[in-house]
């Protein structure tokens, strides 16, 4: 679904990405860990197009996104993505959020993107806050409906940037078992995060980035028991 | 007693006789026209150029159109305000017979416009940067982000500032003597050269001018608590 061709990326003469190669099946759950600075932010980031990568190509299905002259507006369709910092729109409702774009892009008619943004909030329990404004919610809360806001658009595969990094450790649980529950349903998920419980659970592949490039990567139980690059070896004790 | 019955004699013949009053009447009048024009004017030539200069941060194609923009903000914020109005009156509209009014109105529009494109700017610029990302990342294109997403909440932003604003423009309007329109300044000059006497006349302009920009930021204000309603934060 997705592949990634010798994928760079620099900032201002900082090397940050050197040659990503990668193909995302559908279906698969792929979880990006590393040390912070690895690059891994940036990867996924570039899987949008969000950042602008300096070299390489990025396909998506059928088409190469990096190529300009490629819609990536109607790319970003189907690529949801969850940010660290949630990103609501705190000017809009709970229930504007989420119908927003299906909305605003024709895909759906008020009616119909209401009735399902309501289906979605009575699944995550937050129904009664559809007509609440973000800055109401806890941060837990708020990150479950921003899941729910990429859900809304029926992407293909969602990306999330480091869901948990931002919350309460008391709400990290709420907004794992949300993902959790994406993947048994066999939404395609990218994931930077550093929860390895997760990780472990969830993931049919693992990445260890470091240095711009990807290390090591494997299915999660010979790449959390039987890891082979140093790198990762030395990564692992830290985190585990 | 006396001093109160003095008071209001001084009021009578300053004010009063002669129908003195009109004078501050149709000065208050220019004014306000001349406030109203710049403003309509003021605004969109802001926005406009605040949205350009915020464009061409990624579009390369923009960059003329922002050194066009950044050459016209310097130059109108590095000049007298009074020097503008002459230029526009004497120079560039000098053999022709639009009402100085107008001409007024379109000068310190285009003045407006320079202050009211950094606040802009500004207010763009103070939205975290993951409203944009948020915005794009659902499939938004950046003016359709920019209009639903940024502006809405930009607006919340610079509503102060361009408040203030507005009320440096009314006070601004009072050099429209220089090109012989008859403001509340010049309306209050006239009737104190008349009578020879300018405590009451400067005193009554100055109070026209207060109740102008007090009513002003009162309206202002409301409008702003009422923006603040509607996200409860």
């Amino acid at each position: 679904m997705i592949t990634v061709k010798g994928l760079h990326k620099s900032f201002d003469g900082n090397h940050v990405l050197k040659g990503v190669d990668i193909t995302i099946k559908k279906g698969e759950k792929v979880v990006v860990i590393g040390p912070s600075g690895s690059g891994k932010s940036t990867f996924l980031r570039c899987l949008n197009l969000l950042e602008q990568p300096t070299q390489g190509e990025i396909w998506f299905e059928s088409s190469n996104i990096t190529d300009p002259k490629t819609n990536i507006d109607k790319v970003r369709q189907k690529m949801g993505m969850v940010f660290q910092h949630f990103n609501l729109f705190p000017h809009l409702t709970v229930k504007k959020n989420i119908t927003l774009a299906p909305v605003k892009l024709g895909l759906q008619t008020q009616e119909e993107a209401d009735t399902n943004a309501m289906h979605l909030l009575e699944r995550i329990g937050l129904a009664d806050k559809a007509d609440s404004y973000p800055n109401m919610l806890s941060g837990g809360q708020k990150q479950r409906i921003a899941i729910v806001r990429a859900l809304a658009m029926n992407p293909e595969v969602i990306l999330f940037d480091e869901p948990t990094s931002a919350l309460d450790p008391e709400m990290v649980g709420e907004v794992l078992e949300l993902m959790k529950e994406l993947a048994k349903e066999g939404m395609t998920m990218v994931v930077v995060t550093h929860e390895m419980g997760f990780a472990r659970e969830v993931a049919t592949r693992m990445l260890f980035m470091d240095e711009g490039i990807i290390m090591e990567q494997n299915n999660p139980q010979e790449f959390f028991s039987n890891p082979q690059n140093p790198r990762l070896k030395d990564f692992l004790t830290k985190v585990l | 007693m006396e001093f109160l019955q003095n008071i209001s004699q001084d009021f009578y013949k300053n004010i009063v006789a002669q129908q003195r009053y009109l004078f501050f009447w149709n000065g208050l009048k220019a004014t306000i026209a001349m406030a109203l024009i710049a403003i309509v004017i003021g605004v969109p030539i802001g926005m406009i150029i605040a949205l350009i200069k915020n464009s061409a941060k990624e579009n390369k194609k923009l960059r003329w159109a922002e050194i066009i923009c950044n050459l016209y903000v310097n130059l109108i914020r590095g000049t007298p305000v009074v020097l503008q109005l002459m230029i526009i009156y004497y120079i560039i509209f000098r053999s022709s017979n639009i009402s100085s009014i107008l001409v007024g109105g379109l000068a310190f529009g285009i003045n407006s416009g320079a202050y009211v494109s950094e606040i802009v700017r500004g207010g763009i610029e103070s939205i975290d940067k993951g409203q944009m990302e948020a915005g794009r990342s659902l499939g938004f294109n950046r003016s359709q982000t920019m209009r639903m997403i940024i502006l809405p909440q930009a607006i919340k932003n610079i509503l102060p500032s361009l408040g203030n604003e507005f009320i440096m423009l009314i006070k601004e309007t009072s050099v429209a003597g220089y090109i012989g329109i008859l403001d509340i300044t010049k309306a209050s000059d006239i009737v104190a050269s008349r009578i020879y006497n300018y405590f009451f006349p400067l005193t009554v302009a100055a109070c026209i001018y207060l109740v102008l920009t007090l009513g002003l930021s009162k309206l202002i204000r409301i409008l702003e608590r009422r923006m603040a309603k509607s996200d409860n934060r």
